[in-house]
């Protein structure tokens, strides 16, 4: 499998005390994404400034000219270039270049993420996210399974952007879903995300069908990003689709900006990097549309603007 | 006022009474009373008080010791002394003298609306010693003295007879009264053979016969004072309070205790002596499991009407009378002499018989005093959990962590600390003392040191060795590698073979032989620190006895030996390790740096050491960033980390004490050793310079630990050799019988809200399982972050955590940096 990243003791993806596992390579590309490196489906190169200690000494390894450095002393990385051979991040005294993305065996990754099995407890347990995990689905799937016999907690983070035969795979193994609901709006859809949504909501439907009558729980999650995801219309648009659902939780996630660091890295410049964080009170107004419009169970999460 | 609001946590809804006590202390010097040493002399021309082999493992100290003396000397008031005083044994006279010091010199005080007496208790007595005896513990004293200056001016360590650190046995006195140990003692002195009353052992006797009477003496003398103070009351409460006190005080602990406030009348002043009989003010003297020995009171006064808020302010008097331990020095230093923790330790909760919890409603009741009377730095609290402790428990635990910068207490892990007891058993063929069917009654001493109780004094901060030295010697084949500064000529010593010849580098061709060198320098290290430590510990057990102490400690009365003296039940001493991951990361940068990748000789990387990685820069990056380091979870560095500790703790077991015959047991607590033994050791091959801090006790190195806390836990856990079938306690295993010290800091929005308080408890279920023996709980702190934004280059693994979200601190640039900055300082998220 293609891993980005092993988070440990993770408390937002789900319930409980968890391990999460992103997986690199997505379908869609989310103009307010907060993990931009994600996105791409095979291995890049970064350079992390703040460690450099300027050495050069990944230019003389660099036998493709891939790597050069400016006026500033930085290095840069002309990706064209650049074949991922990691010659460059083993000569690099500091760990400054990283080749993001990890090709890991599913037992590996299985034996890694056991690891803090003690931590979990009852409710807590793995989490698979991303990218998005589906387009690797036949490993999610082993994955998921090795975790299912030992009786550990799964849960599955989707964009909901797969076949359903991706989701009929792995389904028998993931305990809760957490399925992202952004905008309802077919052509802002595809503005923001790059995508249109037929897709998602028919999945949306047919994997809430499929989890009635079993055990599975379905938590929504909406990223409330100004401008693009945080109208009441939107709000108003998805309660009307989920509910008379049997969701267990819909999450209102406000917007974060400390991901600009992550954009610069990629030399991509970030439409949000100046944008200023939620308000609590706009937060608060959105959860009342929210339930006012009949999903109950509906909370907002993240950090908003500090006030006072 | 903090500069940043809520950043200290304010201490909670006190009575006016225990309000006013708090407030007075934090007076300090200001106040119209304190307890600072009293100081008594024989009045004789070579009389001294202060023991400077007490402070041998203070390093900042050392060049005040003599001022001490002198100054203490000149301030002691003369007692008079009978004819024959010299004539009697020296723990008669010592026994003799500090009565008379306490029942009739030292100041007596109630404060204002105090329901505990006892308020003066740090003393400085004589030394109580013949001219003759002096000279010769002085010339003793000389050696002991240059010893300790060697091994801690060239890295070794530091290391000293020291007071305290144990737990003595005020659950007996609470519950029988000395008079009942008074008893005891007569019974035992009858049962020695004239030849036997003569000698040694019936002097020890009559003077632990003498010191028994010395708190009924005291208390009578209370009694008085608060019978004469009622008389002048005009408010007819207090009036009463003060008749109360006189009641209780002319009982207790002279009788047994038979209600709340009876008892913890009883063990305050069965405490504070023992500090007064040490001449030390709070060195670790511990109360153990009070939730435990002081439930049968605190059920009987509630079964009597006592409120819980009236046993609150009880303890919360007692709570102000622990603090006053720091009035010793009080007009020393800038902070009014509150300068460090002196370690009086309570214990609450933790396994019983059978596996059973044994937490209870006196439990929750003291944790209510905790958290209302914190910011305070005595009495130290420290929480036992185990697999099956209550949710109850933890909800408050994981609740007053969220409102601290910190945790108010320390927690300490049952199951791997009583596998480290039961290992102790064994390997200290004690087995008859400790066993599974008394090791959970253990509790630690200090800081987290696990001991047993009332029968053991384990001397757990006695030996403190940098194992990172043994390194050094493998650098310079036997040799220091560079010459060290000696404070005392003003100039740079030899270099000298003091260590057994290892091999020139150029021999040490493959990994293995470079380990067997650090194993053997090992050796070497850990046998100069017990010579070292007999010439103080033999010094205190010819010269200066303890025999109030040792009525307390179970074993001293059957022995006749005096607690100094090896009388003790459990007879053992500590050496706790230093630098353990300095010298782990150091190791693993060896093998990846010389062996593995063949990055540089080993003749080039000391080349680098010696010039603290001057022109070797790209070297000691490389050191930092691409070696193994221990704290990752990475099973093959811990691997090497389980190695070294079985290395040094192994050698440890060797030995014993040649003078008290108290064998030696492995730790790791490393105070503040390693920031100052810093500053002496020279760079280290996993890329330290020289005056960086050392690792601490059992954590892995500062920024090493970048998987976050679980990875973090499970590689101390795997160090201490994890869990097998069969192990030391079902299948925990535990090589430290002392435990170890591991602190990790959090982010504070870990603990925000319910629901993420719910998943910290999950943390803390999980450490149960997998981590080590004791956990200090920090909070992230604001000035860690404004330094991390002044210093990036300290701080590259410095995570945040904002709603789940982690970046690197020193990745976000600035003005993300001071908005998590104003974040933390609000804790708003």
């Amino acid at each position: 499998m293609l891993v980005l990243n092993i988070q440990r003791m993770s408390t937002e993806d789900g319930p409980g005390l968890r391990t999460t596992l992103f997986l690199k390579g997505c379908p869609l590309m989310c103009c307010w994404c907060h993990n931009p490196e994600s996105i791409d489906l095979n291995k890049h190169l970064e350079w992390v400034g703040v460690r450099c200690i300027g050495c050069k000494s990944c230019l003389k390894a660099c036998k493709q000219g891939a790597l050069s450095s400016n006026d500033k002393n930085e290095i840069v990385i002309d990706q064209t270039k650049c074949i991922r051979c990691g010659e460059c991040v083993d000569a690099c005294p500091a760990g400054a270049l990283e080749l993001k993305g990890d090709r890991k065996t599913v037992q590996d990754v299985f034996s890694e993420l056991m690891k803090d099995r003690s931590y979990w407890g009852e409710n807590g347990g793995v989490t698979i996210s991303g990218g998005e995990p589906l387009l690797q689905s036949k490993k999610v799937k082993e994955l998921l399974k090795m975790f299912h016999e030992k009786g550990v907690h799964t849960a599955l983070d989707t964009s909901g952007l797969c076949s359903e035969q991706a989701i009929d795979d792995v389904f028998p193994y993931v305990s809760l879903f957490l399925y992202d609901l952004k905008v309802i709006d077919r052509e802002k859809h595809i503005r923001f995300t790059g995508q249109p949504n037929d897709k998602i909501l028919s999945n949306y439907r047919y994997l809430v069908d499929k989890c009635k009558s079993t055990d599975k729980k379905i938590w929504i999650r909406t990223p409330i990003i100004p401008g693009a995801t945080d109208s009441d219309e939107n709000i108003m648009q998805i309660a009307n689709i989920i509910k008379n659902d049997d969701i267990d939780k819909w999450e209102l996630c406000a917007f974060n900006n400390l991901c600009k660091d992550k954009y610069d890295r990629l030399y991509q410049d970030w439409v949000y990097a100046g944008k200023s964080l939620m308000t609590k009170k706009r937060m608060d107004e959105l959860l009342k549309i929210a339930k006012e419009n009949g999903v109950k169970n509906a909370i907002w999460s993240g950090m908003t603007k500090l006030e006072g | 006022m903090a500069k940043y609001k809520d950043a200290v946590k304010q201490p909670g809804d006190l009575s006016p009474r225990v309000k006013w006590l708090r407030d007075y202390y934090f007076e300090g010097v200001k106040r119209d009373w304190n307890n600072e040493y009293s100081a008594y002399t024989t009045g004789t021309p070579w009389d001294i008080q202060f023991d400077e082999m007490t402070y041998y493992i203070v390093p900042e100290v050392y060049s005040f010791m003599s001022t001490f003396t002198t100054s203490v000397r000149q301030a002691a008031e003369t007692i008079e002394i009978p004819d024959d005083f010299f004539k009697k044994a020296i723990p008669e006279r010592k026994a003799f003298f500090t009565k008379k010091a306490v029942v009739e010199k030292m100041p007596i005080k109630i404060l204002y609306n105090d329901l505990l007496c006892g308020s003066n208790f740090n003393l400085m007595t004589s030394m109580c010693l013949t001219e003759k005896e002096q000279k010769k513990r002085d010339k003793r004293l000389k050696k002991a003295r240059q010893s300790m200056r060697f091994i801690y001016d060239h890295g070794y360590g530091n290391g000293g007879a020291t007071s305290g650190h144990l737990i003595p046995d005020y659950a007996k006195i609470i519950k029988y009264g000395f008079k009942e140990e008074y008893r005891l003692l007569e019974e035992r002195y009858e049962s020695l053979t004239e030849k036997e009353k003569s000698s040694q052992k019936g002097a020890q006797i009559r003077a632990m016969l003498t010191a028994c009477t010395m708190p009924k003496e005291l208390g009578e003398r209370y009694s008085k004072l608060c019978i004469s103070l009622a008389e002048k009351e005009g408010d007819e409460k207090r009036k009463e309070e003060l008749l109360e006190m006189a009641r209780i005080t002319s009982k207790v602990p002279w009788e047994g205790a038979s209600n709340f406030w009876e008892a913890i009348q009883s063990l305050w002043m069965t405490h504070m002596l023992v500090m007064s009989d040490e001449k030390y003010p709070g060195p670790g003297v511990s109360f153990g499991r009070v939730d435990q020995y002081l439930l049968p009171y605190y059920e009987e006064s509630i079964k009597q009407g006592m409120s819980e808020d009236f046993m609150k302010e009880i303890l919360g008097c007692f709570w102000v009378h622990c603090n006053t331990a720091y009035d010793a020095q009080i007009r020393v230093g800038g902070n009014q002499g509150i300068t460090a923790g002196f370690g009086q330790l309570l214990t609450l909760s933790g396994l019983g018989d059978d596996g059973k919890d044994m937490t209870n409603d006196l439990t929750y009741l003291i944790l209510d005093v905790i958290d209302d009377m914190s910011p305070i730095l005595e009495p130290k609290p420290n929480v036992r959990i185990h697999n099956n402790t209550p949710e109850k428990l933890l909800d408050k635990m994981v609740d007053m962590i969220s409102k601290s910068q910190g945790a108010p207490f320390l927690i300490n892990f049952d199951e791997r600390s009583i596998a480290g007891m039961l290992r102790q058993g064994v390997r200290g063929k004690v087995e008859h003392l400790i066993n599974l069917k008394n090791a959970h009654e253990y509790a630690p001493v200090g800081c987290l040191e696990n001991t047993m109780v009332g029968n053991d004094r384990s001397g757990t901060v006695d030996n403190n060795v940098n194992l990172l030295k043994a390194m050094e010697l493998v650098f310079g084949n036997g040799k220091d590698m560079l010459p060290y500064f000696d404070p005392m000529t003003n100039k740079y010593t030899k270099l000298k073979q003091y260590g057994p010849k290892t091999g020139e580098l150029s021999s040490l061709d493959t990994f293995e032989k470079f380990y067997e060198a650090y194993a053997k320098q090992t050796e070497f290290i850990i046998k100069k620190m017990v010579e070292n430590y007999e010439l103080s510990e033999s010094i205190r057990a010819d010269y200066n006895p303890t025999p109030y102490l040792s009525t307390l400690v179970k074993g001293c009365r059957e022995k006749a030996l005096d607690v100094t003296q090896g009388g003790p039940e459990l007879n053992f001493v500590t050496m706790e390790a230093v630098t353990f991951a300095t010298t782990v990361d150091s190791l693993l940068a060896v093998k990846y740096l010389v062996y593995d990748k063949k990055e540089c000789t080993l003749e080039e990387l000391v080349d680098a050491l010696k010039a603290n990685w001057k022109g070797y820069e790209i070297l000691q990056t490389k050191a930092l960033h691409k070696a193994p380091k221990y704290g990752r979870d990475d099973d093959e560095a811990d691997a090497l980390g389980k190695r070294v500790m079985d290395t040094w703790s192994e050698e440890v077991w060797k030995y014993k004490t040649k003078s008290t015959g108290r064998q030696f047991r492995p730790g790791m607590l490393s105070w503040n050793y390693w920031i100052g033994a810093g500053y002496i050791l020279k760079a280290s091959a996993n890329g330290r310079n020289e005056a960086q801090f050392l690792s601490n006790a059992i954590c892995p190195s500062n920024g090493a630990d970048i998987n976050g806390p679980t990875s973090n836990s499970n590689s101390v856990g795997k160090v201490l050799g994890g869990k097998q079938e069969n192990g030391d306690y079902l299948d925990y295993m535990n090589s430290l019988p002392n435990g170890a010290s591991h602190t990790i800091t959090f982010n504070s929005s870990l603990v925000k809200d319910s629901g993420h308080k719910e998943k910290f408890k999950s943390f803390l279920r999980g450490y149960c399982k997998n981590g080590g023996t004791a956990l200090q709980i920090n909070i992230l702190d604001v000035d860690v972050l404004k330094d991390a934004q002044a210093h990036p280059q300290d701080y590259r693994h410095l995570l945040v955590r904002i709603t789940g979200y982690n970046a690197y601190f020193t990745s976000v640039g600035k003005e993300l940096q001071d908005e998590i900055i104003a974040r933390e300082s609000h804790r708003q998220y």
